[in-house]
């Protein structure tokens, strides 16, 4: 059972020690600075991937990357004991620390939608979209946070993911290397930007229902993933 | 008749490859400060973990409040301990008082009981510092601020006062004792015997991961004592062994006005340990 009170508890300290966190800041200002690069890019406003690619950007980056070094300073700062060691659950500690990275993930959206435009799709299809691809990063985020010992080092555990899951669909369609854009295709990033593209293009839930089932299996696939990597974490053995 | 708050039988801990513990067991009385005692890798921060459901023993029994901490309903028992660790974990960036009402919200208490821990702690002037810009003893204070918040049941504190200067140990210790006289339960881990005399009822030694004496320390002293006593005259000091003879000497001494001084020889804990053990606690 997860106590509101705790959870609250839980968010109200992330928050203040997030605002706080030069790492955590970096981490939220990078896809806010390279939607203000993109922004200053000759390109045809007809092209989504000026729109999707800041979006896609801001939810891969704070999502996996401010989830994983509030983890992770967790554990190299020996807080995570303590918080074990007073009646917060194990699953209140992960929902409140990841309410706040939805909360810093909304606020950077909205920066780079307000510097990008927004794409000329449904809004509601686009929310639903996104919230399923936050959810798929918070999650790969979990596991990077367990793995690194400390929080700088998250961002270098974290670095196979950034280029595979986040660089792999804005460079790779370029590059024509069948092997890796067959894999790069059922990414879930690249299935996101995939949807948006068939949304702008015919608009109906039918053109991206097949990315919705992809998205929804990783964020299955995923989530189950944290809650072992979670699940098995312990303070001795 | 008091009731045994922490029962432990026949207690052992297998690592990969050293037994932490081969064994023990003790009772620790509601309202009692139980110290337990040892050198360095003894097993005592093992036993603590145990006991505080931090770890899960390999042999034996364990009841701590009525429950097996590492199979009861972890919120509501945590809520009934407090934990005083070797190593801080407090959050650097956050204040002092954010540090404490953090954990009065985790804890269900008033925020109000921060201000009051703070004064106990001497940190009343401080609330408002970030964590990260005290210094090691000032941090010690903050984490036994946050091990008594929520005025716990038990208390279990390793090494409680060794960051700190003697002043500060000192309002430490009456903080502790004054929590203790309204019902707490202290369970002290330490190598300080000092400590231990001033604030433990009963003692345990630890070595090895065996217990080699329990007792109160008066106990312990008149146990292990050689049953000497140190007389003082005009000509100088002298041991004199308490027996017959020994009390026709003193007699005379007394008769003649020679006498000026009178002690007994008791050993303190840590002569004890070095003799139980052949180590010194350090």
């Amino acid at each position: 059972m997860l106590s509101m009170r705790r959870f609250k508890a839980m968010v109200a300290k992330e928050w203040k020690d997030g605002i706080r966190n030069p790492h955590i800041l970096l981490n939220a200002g990078m896809p806010i600075l390279l939607a203000l690069l993109f922004a200053q890019k000759d390109g045809d406003p007809a092209d989504l991937t000026f729109l999707t690619v800041p979006i896609l950007v801001a939810i891969s980056i704070t999502g996996a990357f401010v989830q994983a070094a509030m983890i992770a300073e967790e554990k190299e700062k020996n807080t995570l004991r303590a918080l074990m060691l007073s009646p917060a659950t194990k699953l209140e500690v992960l929902a409140g620390k990841s309410a706040t990275t939805v909360l810093f993930a909304l606020i950077v959206i909205a920066a780079c939608i307000v510097i990008s435009g927004v794409p000329d799709v449904n809004i509601a299809y686009l929310a639903i979209l996104s919230v399923l691809l936050l959810m798929i990063f918070m999650a790969l985020g979990t596991v990077i946070g367990l793995i690194a010992r400390t929080a700088s080092e998250s961002s270098i555990v974290g670095l196979p993911v950034l280029l595979f899951f986040i660089f792999g669909p804005i460079f790779v369609p370029d590059l024509d290397v069948p092997v890796l854009m067959n894999v790069i295709r059922w990414l879930p990033s690249q299935q996101y930007v995939v949807a948006i593209t068939e949304l702008h293009r015919d608009g109906a839930f039918g053109s991206i229902a097949g990315q919705m089932l992809n998205l929804l299996a990783w964020t299955a696939l995923t989530g189950a993933l944290c809650f072992l990597a979670y699940g098995r974490q312990r303070f001795d053995k | 008749m008091k009731q045994a708050i922490i029962k432990v039988e026949n207690l052992g801990k297998q690592y990969k490859k050293k037994q932490a513990l081969k064994g023990i067991s003790f009772e620790v009385q509601q309202g009692e400060i139980f110290g337990f005692l040892g050198p360095s890798g003894s097993g005592k921060t093992t036993t603590v973990k145990i006991l505080t459901s931090q770890l899960i023993h390999t042999t034996g029994r364990v009841q701590v409040l009525g429950n097996d901490p590492g199979r009861s309903r972890r919120p509501a028992f945590l809520a009934r301990i407090g934990v005083l660790t070797d190593n801080s974990g407090l959050y650097d960036r956050l204040s002092v008082l954010d540090n404490l009402v953090l954990f009065c919200r985790l804890y269900g208490v008033s925020e109000k009981r921060a201000g009051a821990v703070l004064e106990a702690v001497n940190l009343s002037g401080d609330g408002k510092t970030p964590v990260g810009k005290l210094s090691k003893g000032m941090k010690q204070r903050v984490t036994l601020g946050r091990a008594i918040l929520h005025e716990p049941d038990i208390l279990f504190l390793d090494e409680p006062t060794s960051a700190l200067d003697p002043v500060n140990s000192g309002r430490i210790r009456e903080t502790l004792l004054e929590m203790n006289r309204r019902g707490t339960t202290i369970f002290l881990t330490t190598h300080n015997m000092q400590e231990a005399e001033q604030l433990c009822h009963r003692v345990a030694f630890l070595n090895n991961g065996e217990l080699s004496a329990l007792d109160t320390p008066q106990a312990l002293r008149l146990r292990y004592g050689d049953r000497t006593i140190t007389v003082t005259t005009r000509e100088g000091s002298r041991v004199i062994a308490q027996n017959e003879a020994g009390a026709d000497e003193v007699s005379a001494l007394m008769r003649s006005g020679e006498l000026l001084a009178i002690h007994s020889n008791e050993p303190t804990l840590g002569d004890i340990f070095v003799q139980l053990t052949g180590r010194g606690l350090e």
